[in-house]
Parts: structure tokens; C-alpha cells; sequence
């Protein structure tokens, strides 16, 4: 046994009182979750105290971007000019057309009684992180609790699915993106209620691309039809752009394809994305929606 | 205050491992995290580097979409790995950190997969492909980030500097009007 001094003894306390909180702490972290949210406390406070860091980064990281970028435009921008200068010409004479147009379509909506209707509210939100961690696929946004933002909201962004708000704090909120093999959302390829190719899309080990499972061999699939969310899986709306198919194996009419999607949005490089404000119809559990016979003759 | 030093320097490599894959993509293949507590783990005091894991780990996993705790667990293990190495056989040249370092960096990686997938948990990307990235992108900046470590952060440089620059002995001016009596 070696004998420690009692000056050793002192020294080394105050690290062991730490540790052992320390492990206390994240006991307590694994145990404790947000009462309304159901989210780990510990990924909550952590959102908040990035976002004092990762906001003034981002927006720095993005201003000098951007003006090294405008130095180079300001390279082309002559010949553009003058390129532009005569497109200007070519688009007055189409706006001229398409005014009478427009003042026609006025009319015939009026005619038929049309509104605008806009599904969703959409909240704009910047991406200010990404994932510190090469496994995983996530990003976060500067748009929190505060703002209206739940867990499992959609996120899309030019036209295209993103992902879906995994955890939220009052300032921020973390979003997984579709890549990351968790996130599975029912799917159908063409549109909704008219074609019967329905699966499920899921994140791949191939960056960039998404698989597509279960839809059956009977159906007709083809490389570039678009793929569309169902709204089956109780998270997303139906009616959401997924992707393109990029590639479609068929193995005959009695086993599934096995297909590639492109994502509809670019999610390597996405900067600004919108989270839907949705939130999926309340599903009443199964034994609720059936009374099973054993349980009506006990009443 | 080589501990002040080490310790701000952890503070640096956890905010730029929070940002930097923002800024550009490839930089997530650097650990700067791991890079700051092998260094620590090779100043031979096995007490520090393990914590400097296990914090600079959570801090990581906080705002990771994997498990909490999982970079805490391979980062204190390969802490206290490195400083028992560093105990046993000298390891102050740096071409013998340089595959410390990358040893580290694979070990670091495959035990946080193997963590993830012993617990049910998928992760995107080939294992493969993402460790070879990763080794790559960490042992280089690591062997740099070791130089300038080596230069500014420990006290043997500045006693070398000391060495090298010695300070002018100051001797007391005696008072010339004395100097007569």
C-alpha cells in the first residue's frame, strides 16, 4: 500500500468531491427531463449556452463570406451589366404581356371565389451549428421555444423536407436532418392520394442520399419521378416535397425496390431553413379507438 | 500556469469543434477536443488530463445528436491511456506524439461507433470512410497545433527562452559622490 501524506490527501479531495459531482450530475442529467418537453435538461442548457457562441459566429463567419464573394462578383459583374441591360429590354416586353395576363386571372379567380390559402406558418430560422460529431447528421437553429418551436416540428427549406426539431431550447432548437438513418417518414412516389407507391425514405451510409424501402415490386417506379410525404408517420404533413429518385433497383414483382432519393433541398449547404409550424392531429391510442370484448364484459 | 494556459486551450477547441463545421464542412474531420487532451494526457499528470476528458467530452456531447456521455467515456479513457503511456517511456519528440496522436484519434472513434451500436443507436455515415477522414484531418492538425503548443503553452520553452536570452544582472549604482570618501 502506498501511503499518502496528509498534504497529498488535501490536494486530491477537492478533485474527488468533483468527480463524484460530477457523476452525480450526470446521473441527475439521465434522470431529470423537462416536465411539458420531455427533453434531457442537460441537451437544453447546452442549446442555450452554444447560441451565445455559435450566433456571433455564424453571423461573423457569414459577413465575411459574403463580402469576399461580393469582391469576386464585382470581377464579372461588367460583362453581366451589359448582358443584364438587355434581358431588362426583353422583360419589358414580356411584363407588358403577362400584365394583361395577370389582370385575366384576377378576374377569373374573383369569378370562382379563390383565396390564397397558405397551409402552414412558416417561421424562418438561420442555421447557426452543425453536429460537433462526425456520426451524426444534426444542425442548429436560431429559432427556439420562445419563437413557437416544438419538438418534431418540420423544417424545410428551398422546397424540400429538411428534417425534423429534435430538441428545443427557449433560444435554439436542434433539428436531426433527413440523412441521419433515425429519421424514417412514410413516403409516396407521385402524388399523394393518386399513386399507391408508398414506403418508407430513410438516411443512408452514401452522403447525400436518401433509400426509400418497402414499395412494392408491382408498382411503376422511375428515375426522376418526385417523392412526397404521406403524413402517415405523425410527424410530417402530407404534401411535402421529399426528393427526386436518383436510382431504382427492381428485383422482380414479388420483392420491394430498392431506390435512391435525392434530397429536394441541398442539406450540405442549406444556410437558412423554415420551420413549419404544424403539429400533428392527436392520435388516440389503439385500445381507446377498440373496446376489446374482454373489457366491455368486466364493466 | 501552464495549467491556466492547457485549460483556456480546451476552452478554445470546445467552442471551435461547436462552430467551425459551420463555417466549413471538412472541419468536422479535425478532433480539436482530442488533440488538446492528449497533449494534456502527455504532460504526465494523469489527474487533469482525465478530467479535461470527461469535461471537454460532455461539452461535446451537449450539443451532439448521440449519446450523452458517450465522447465523456472515450475521451477520459483515452486520457488516462496516454498519460500511463507517457509515464513509461518518454515522449517529448514530437515525430513519437505523432502516432500517439493518430492512435488516439482511431481509438477515440471506433470506441464512440461501438458505444453507439452496443446501445441500439444508428449513425449516418460508413465507419470506414469517416475514421480514415478523421485520422487524416486530426493527426495533421495535431502535429501543428503540437508545434505551437510546444513553443508558447509549456514552461520548458520559456526556460529554454531563459537559457538561450538570459536576463542582464542588475547591479545597484553606487553613488558617485561617495565614491570619494
Amino acid at each position: 500500500m502506498v501511503e499518502r501524506s496528509q498534504k497529498e490527501v488535501w490536494k486530491l479531495t477537492p478533485w474527488l468531491v468533483l468527480v463524484l459531482l460530477l457523476g452525480n450530475f450526470i446521473l441527475m442529467a439521465f434522470s431529470a427531463k423537462d416536465i411539458t418537453s420531455g427533453q434531457r435538461l442537460i441537451r437544453v442548457w447546452g442549446l442555450t449556452v452554444a447560441d451565445f457562441v455559435q450566433s456571433p459566429v455564424a453571423t461573423v463567419s457569414s459577413g465575411m463570406t459574403n463580402y469576399f464573394r461580393s469582391i469576386a462578383n464585382l470581377r464579372t459583374a461588367q460583362d453581366e451589366n451589359t448582358q443584364l441591360k438587355q434581358q431588362v429590354e426583353e422583360l419589358q416586353l414580356e411584363l407588358k404581356a403577362k400584365e394583361g395576363l395577370t389582370a385575366e386571372n384576377e378576374r377569373l379567380k374573383n369569378l370562382l371565389d379563390l383565396k390564397d390559402q397558405s397551409k402552414y406558418k412558416v417561421l424562418t430560422a438561420r442555421i447557426i451549428g452543425r453536429d460537433p460529431s462526425i456520426w451524426f447528421d444534426s444542425a442548429v437553429i436560431n429559432q427556439g421555444s420562445l419563437n413557437g418551436v416544438k419538438l418534431n416540428m418540420p423544417v424545410v427549406a428551398n422546397g424540400g423536407l429538411v428534417g425534423r426539431v429534435t430538441a428545443v431550447s427557449p433560444l435554439t432548437a436542434q433539428i436531426d436532418l433527413l440523412t441521419r438513418d433515425k429519421s424514417g417518414l412514410g413516403a409516396v412516389i407521385g402524388q399523394v392520394g393518386v399513386s399507391n407507391a408508398l414506403g418508407v425514405v430513410m438516411g443512408t451510409s452514401k452522403s447525400g442520399l436518401l433509400e426509400m424501402k418497402y414499395v412494392p415490386g408491382t408498382t411503376d417506379v422511375q428515375v426522376g419521378q418526385a417523392v412526397f410525404t404521406t403524413g402517415q408517420d405523425g410527424i410530417y404533413p402530407s404534401g411535402l416535397k421529399v426528393g427526386d429518385i436518383f436510382d431504382a433497383k427492381s428485383y422482380g414483382s414479388s420483392q420491394p425496390y430498392q431506390i435512391l432519393i435525392k434530397p429536394a433541398a441541398s442539406l450540405d449547404s442549406i444556410q437558412e431553413v423554415g420551420v413549419l409550424l404544424y403539429e400533428p392531429p392527436p392520435t388516440v391510442p389503439f385500445d381507446q379507438k377498440v373496446s376489446t370484448p374482454t373489457k366491455e364484459k368486466k364493466k | 500556469m501552464e495549467q491556466v494556459k492547457l485549460t483556456v486551450a480546451l476552452i478554445i477547441a470546445v467552442l471551435l469543434q461547436w462552430t467551425l463545421r459551420n463555417i466549413a464542412e471538412p472541419l468536422m474531420y479535425v478532433d480539436f477536443v482530442l488533440i488538446v487532451v492528449v497533449y494534456a494526457a502527455l504532460q504526465r499528470n494523469s489527474l487533469r488530463a482525465i478530467l479535461f476528458g470527461t469535461f471537454s467530452g460532455l461539452a461535446v456531447d451537449a450539443l451532439s445528436g448521440g449519446l450523452l456521455g458517450a465522447n465523456g467515456f472515450t475521451k477520459t479513457l483515452i486520457a488516462y491511456i496516454v498519460s500511463e503511456i507517457a509515464r513509461r517511456v518518454y515522449m517529448d519528440n514530437l515525430l513519437l506524439r505523432i502516432p500517439v496522436i493518430a492512435g488516439a484519434c482511431f481509438l477515440d472513434n471506433a470506441l464512440f461507433y461501438g458505444l453507439h451500436r452496443l446501445l441500439g443507436q444508428e449513425m449516418s455515415g460508413d465507419f470506414w470512410i469517416n475514421i480514415s477522414y478523421a485520422l487524416i484531418g486530426t493527426t495533421v492538425a495535431g502535429t501543428v497545433i503540437y508545434i505551437f503548443f510546444d513553443s508558447f503553452l509549456t514552461e520548458k520553452a520559456s526556460n529554454r527562452k531563459r537559457e538561450i536570452f538570459p536576463a542582464r544582472r542588475s547591479s545597484r549604482r553606487r553613488n558617485p559622490i561617495r565614491l570619494g570618501k
